[in-house]
Formats: structure tokens, C-alpha cells, sequence
């Protein structure tokens, strides 16, 4: 797993639990060209960012998806 | 739902109220007891005080010639009227009266209500239960350390010497204040302090009420989103933002909730 990768995962787990990385991986997979999500890079952040911003709205409601968006997009 | 006498609220407001209680309570045991010995020894300064004034005022001379059957004497009507006017010039003052030693203890001279009130006693009348104070205060100005009870009601008395031109002295005056009057403070006192202390233990209760009412609620919204997840209802979010440990436990709580939710899902985008 790239180091982008381990620090978008510490985030994300702090607001969607253990789960993350299956939801992380579901982002990039769908959204991103298939990308792995183990070979995430500083590039797919803002991108990666939006999607989740968007898909964790359905699980913890629109305040923390942007938070937790606002925090990806803060990693490099 | 939970019974009202089970929930936190009540625990924590009967339990508060409880600690008041107890501390208010030996508060106002200490507070009381200390309020009443001060109230009471103001009294008997003021007694002594008032007592000591009046002393100067009576010509001890005129006091030491008065007799038995001296009643109806220029004299003894001026000491009267002198007394009397003392006596009147205050609501607290009971009694105003002179004394003097004779053969057979301790007898009345000059009685402020002579010749008004019908009980009043005459010259040479004997009181029958003299004090130790009431002795002393031929020698020293003094108060009673109780209240004493005579056919004249339940009062508290103090006394000075009274002086004669030599400077001897030759009789007591004696200024008594009801007993009721000093009473009637130590409750107003007291019920000054039992008041304090029921709105004290009102605002507390609303107090603690309203905290607790906040930190029930989100419980029970916690306890909402866990229900409708263990009945397979995922479609709940998390809403409660707190930074206590109930805040600590709602993030848990929403952390499982969103995994559960993710893992869930249709593997679809």
C-alpha cells in the first residue's frame, strides 16, 4: 500500500470505521478507472476527495462527508 | 421506555438534592445555632448598655431613703415617671424597675408601671427568685445568661448598680425585654435561612433537570439508532456531537454504523 494510500485510510477510518478501506476501494474502482486503491498518489487526491465527499453522504449524512472530504483533500 | 424512577435524570437530581441537603443542612445547623448565641448576646449587651445608663440617671440617695408606704412621694413619683418614660421610649423594653437589698433579700423600690399596671410590685415588695446575676449586678453591670420565668412572663434582664452621691451603691436598676421579642428574631432568622435554603435546592434542580435533560436525549438518540439497526434498518445517521464521553461513545457508535452500512451495500458504486 502507498504511503497517499495509508494516510487516506487513517483518515477515512476515523469517521467510517473498519470498513474504510472496502468503501476506499469501491471509490476508486468505480470512479477512478479502476485505480487499486493500495496504489493511490498525491494526483488522486482532489479526485478522490470529490467522490467520497459525494458517497458518504448516504452513510454519515452531508456535515461529516464534507468534513471527512475536506480532510482527504488536506493530505499530500 | 424507561420507568421515570429509573432514569438518569431522576437518579442524578435526587441524588444532588440529597448532597444538598446534607451540606445545606449542617449549614444551617451550624449557621443557626451561631446566629442565635449572637442574637442572644447582643441582647444582653444591650441590656447591660441600657441598663448602665439609666443607673446614672437615678439619684441614689433619693433611691436608698424611699420606704414601704413612700408610694404617693414626690420622690418616688419622680423615679417612677422617670422609669415609665424610659420604659415607653422603647417597644423592646418590657419592664423598668428598681431594687434593693433588705433583711429579707432582695426587694423592689421603685416599679416603672406603679400606680399604672395593677400587678406592678410596691416598695419593699421582696422578689422571691433572685439570681446569681441579679447579686452580681449590685456590684457590676449584668445580664441574665437565660431567660427567667417569674409571675411577670418569661424574659430576659439585665442590671446595674445604682450610686450614691458617695459613691456607694445603694440599690440595682433593673431593665427586663421579653423573651417573645428575642424569640420572634431567632425565627425570623431561622426562617431567613430555611428559605435560602429551599431556593437554593430549587435553582439546583432546575440546574442539574436541564443538563441532565440534554444528556438524556442524546442517549436516547443513540439508543433510537441502535434499535432500528438491530431491526435491520441501516438508513439512520448518527447526530450527536458532544465532547464528553457520551460524545466519545456516539463516534463509536457511528463509526459501527457506517461500516455496517458500507458492508451492507450493494457492491455498487
Amino acid at each position: 500500500m502507498s504511503d497517499v494510500s495509508e494516510k487516506v485510510l487513517a483518515v477515512t477510518v476515523q469517521e467510517l470505521g473498519p470498513a474504510s478501506k472496502r468503501f476506499l476501494e469501491r471509490q476508486t474502482k468505480y470512479h477512478m478507472n479502476g485505480l487499486e486503491f493500495d496504489n493511490l498518489t498525491k494526483d488522486h487526491i482532489p479526485e478522490l476527495a470529490k467522490w467520497v465527499g459525494i458517497s458518504a453522504q448516504l452513510i454519515v449524512g452531508e456535515k461529516k462527508a464534507a468534513l471527512l472530504a475536506e480532510m482527504i483533500k488536506k493530505i499530500s | 421506555m424507561v420507568q421515570w424512577y429509573h432514569s438518569i435524570i431522576t437518579k442524578l437530581i435526587i441524588a444532588f438534592i440529597i448532597l444538598i441537603l446534607v451540606i445545606a443542612g449542617l449549614s444551617v445547623l451550624y449557621t443557626f445555632g451561631a446566629t442565635k448565641e449572637a442574637l442572644k448576646e447582643t441582647t444582653r449587651d444591650e441590656l447591660v448598655a441600657l441598663a448602665s445608663v439609666i443607673a446614672t440617671q437615678i439619684d441614689g440617695d433619693s433611691l436608698k431613703a424611699l420606704q414601704p408606704g413612700d408610694e404617693e412621694s414626690p420622690t418616688f413619683l419622680r423615679i417612677r415617671d422617670q422609669l415609665y418614660a424610659i420604659e415607653s421610649s422603647s417597644p423592646e423594653i418590657l419592664y423598668v424597675y428598681t431594687m434593693k437589698q433588705s433583711n429579707d433579700g432582695i426587694a423592689f423600690v421603685v416599679d416603672a408601671e406603679y400606680g399604672i399596671s395593677e400587678d406592678a410590685a410596691g416598695i419593699g415588695d421582696i422578689y422571691e427568685t433572685p439570681t446569681e446575676e441579679m447579686k452580681t449586678g449590685f456590684q457590676v453591670p449584668v445580664a441574665e445568661h437565660e431567660y427567667t420565668t417569674d409571675q411577670w412572663g418569661t424574659v430576659i434582664s439585665g442590671y446595674a448598680p445604682v450610686k450614691n452621691a458617695a459613691g456607694e451603691v445603694t440599690g440595682i436598676v433593673g431593665v427586663d425585654m421579653s423573651a417573645t421579642r428575642v424569640i420572634e428574631r431567632q425565627d425570623f432568622i431561622g426562617t431567613i435561612i430555611y428559605l435560602i435554603m429551599l431556593i437554593g435546592i430549587g435553582i439546583t434542580a432546575v440546574i442539574i433537570g436541564l443538563i441532565s435533560m440534554t444528556m438524556i436525549r442524546d442517549i436516547r438518540s443513540l439508543n433510537d439508532s441502535a434499535e432500528k439497526i438491530s431491526t435491520g434498518d441501516i438508513n439512520v445517521l448518527v447526530t450527536v456531537e458532544r465532547n464528553d464521553e457520551i460524545g466519545e461513545l456516539a463516534n463509536s457508535f457511528s463509526r459501527m454504523v457506517s461500516s455496517l452500512k458500507i458492508m451492507m451495500m450493494d457492491d455498487k458504486p
